[in-house]
């Protein structure tokens, strides 16, 4: 067969972006709701653009860390190992371990209240 | 704090969605290890820092934000171009495969010419907005056009006949394999009179590469997931194993004629003059058996889990006459006699669903675990004048027509 090195012009077959994100679920989202493009909660590219990094700690010394489990297989006792290590290796560090109500995709107001009442710093984990 | 195999994931993730956090990476898995394991990482380094993990959560919480970290700013993804820089077939072919746009398989290059062919089977602008879809739960939605679904169905294989139902498949704005570590997988099945207008197979091996039309529909799904909804591997899709129901997903249309229940769609809501695709998705098919419905209950039992039980049958007509026989003559008051029947703790016999499927050479039926999501109505994409055929419109051959009486006999 001969070989056509003649050139054609095709296509591009990917889509557009669009500034619209994916979101967590609200409280009284249905689970399946995370992957579902009517049910899921959007949010913007502008909305994300204005958030913050909090500011930081001078030191740990006498505060409250809180641990959030997120809800992935084995978070709950890797957090319950670290409470447990800095209770021991850093005992002026107090922590607080708590658990996501619902699941690791769903957002949890009442708990990010109560740690930014009592709360000094978060560590979220274990993700994957 | 996420696990050293997700870094580059959730790092992308942060960035794209406009800060670039501080992370501290134990290693992978955390999941179904000893605590003397996890121990051991909360002791050792984060692998991918080389620091010692508790020393990195320190310095996460306690150094000042750059300049950087407070200005952060994300990069707004480029648009892509209409056409590409023009290239030999050849090269174009390994352009596709290298840039990830395809299955693996080869594909037809969509060239201005094919696509505008595509597009007269749609009365649509090309230029109309169809839908919105990502395979991830939270990364930036693509956007695409009555075109772009053109350039897709193109590279399938389809024709403009089967326009209409994949335009409606990107109308749900829903990817066939969203990405999840457990390897989801879909299945889609269309009811009323297009069936018949483009040759799908509902009947004989409705589920096997036997059928032009089922094949390149249940393809087209896949490409459109693939580069409308953002496939990247371990970027953007991370199904550790994989399935390879997502190469077709399980594209079928319903045995409306010779089943003895309303069309799946008509249970729906649907008139039966409609045409619909319906979409169900899950991770596989669990089991497959032959006969009524006590050996049903008995394998299903087998692998429903503690709090309840969500199948999808796809079931022979033999199977719908015979369960009708024992006095079943609607598919949900068989559900509620399964689950009435099952050790589970929630009992939601609508959360059951049972297509028609099959040519009758076997009682055979299939139960997968998908749940059913939605079906879109194909019509409004139908051109007015009709479903755009072929002069000649291409097809496989037809299963032999069993007309002998041996019919639903097990071999």
């Amino acid at each position: 067969m001969a070989k056509n090195n003649s050139k054609i012009t095709v296509l591009d077959p990917g889509g557009q972006p669009s500034g619209i994100f994916g979101r967590r679920l609200n409280v009284d989202s249905p689970m399946f709701a995370i992957h579902d493009p009517v049910y899921q909660p959007r949010d913007t590219a502008e909305a994300l653009g204005a958030m913050k990094m909090a500011p930081r700690l001078d030191s740990l010394e006498g505060k409250t860390v809180y641990l959030v489990n997120t809800g992935f297989a084995g978070a709950k006792e890797f957090m319950e190992e670290l409470q447990d290590w800095l209770a021991q290796n850093r005992p002026s560090v107090k922590t607080e371990l708590r658990h996501k109500k619902t699941s690791m995709f769903t957002d949890d107001p009442e708990l990010w209240a109560e740690i930014k009442k009592n709360g000094d710093a978060v560590v979220f984990g274990v993700g994957g | 704090m996420a696990t050293a195999r997700f870094a580059d994931y959730v790092q992308r993730d942060s960035r794209s969605h406009g800060m670039n956090l501080r992370w501290t990476f134990p290693p992978y898995p955390v999941g179904w290890v000893s605590r003397e394991t996890l121990r051991g990482y909360v002791e050792g380094n984060d692998p991918i820092s080389g620091v010692p993990l508790t020393e990195e959560i320190f310095l996460a919480l306690t150094e000042p934000l750059t300049e950087a970290e407070k200005n952060y700013k994300p990069e707004k993804r480029p648009e892509r171009p209409r056409l590409l820089e023009p290239a030999t077939e050849a090269d174009l072919h390994r352009f596709f495969l290298e840039s990830g746009w395809t299955d693996g398989l080869p594909i037809i290059l969509p060239t201005e010419e094919r696509v505008a062919e595509m597009l007269t089977g749609t009365d649509r602008d090309p230029q109309e907005f169809v839908g919105m879809m990502s395979v991830t739960t939270h990364e930036e939605r693509l956007q695409y056009t009555v075109e772009r679904v053109a350039v897709n169905a193109v590279m399938a294989g389809a024709k403009p006949e089967h326009f209409p139902v994949i335009l409606a498949l990107g109308a749900s704005g829903r990817p066939s394999m969203p990405s999840s570590t457990t390897s989801f997988a879909s299945m889609m099945v269309v009811n009323g009179p297009i069936r018949d207008e483009i040759g799908m197979n509902y009947g004989l091996g409705a589920l096997s590469p036997v059928n032009y039309a089922n094949s390149v529909i249940g393809r087209a799904w896949t490409l459109m997931s693939i580069n409308l909804g953002d496939v990247r591997p371990g970027a953007t899709f991370t199904a550790s194993t994989g399935t390879t129901i997502n190469y077709n997903n399980m594209c079928c249309a319903e045995n409306e004629e010779l089943s003895v229940w309303e069309p799946f769609h008509v249970r729906k809501g649907y008139k039966a003059e409609e045409s619909t695709v319906s979409l169900f998705r899950g991770w596989t098919i669990l089991g497959f058996n032959t006969g009524p419905a006590q050996r049903m209950l008995e394998v299903v039992k087998g692998i429903s889990g503690p709090f309840g039980a969500s199948f999808t049958f796809v079931i022979d007509p033999l199977v719908a006459k015979g369960l009708k026989k024992e006095g079943y003559d609607d598919p949900m008051k068989f559900s509620e006699w399964l689950v009435n029947n099952m050790e589970i703790r929630f009992k939601s016999p609508e959360m059951n669903n049972f297509v028609v499927v099959g040519g009758e050479m076997n009682p055979m039926w299939v139960v997968t675990d998908f749940s059913y999501f939605q079906s879109v109505v194909i019509d409004p994409w139908i051109p007015k004048a009709g479903v755009k055929k072929d002069a000649r419109p291409l097809r496989m051959p037809e299963a032999v027509a069993c007309k002998d009486g041996s019919c639903g006999i097990s071999h």
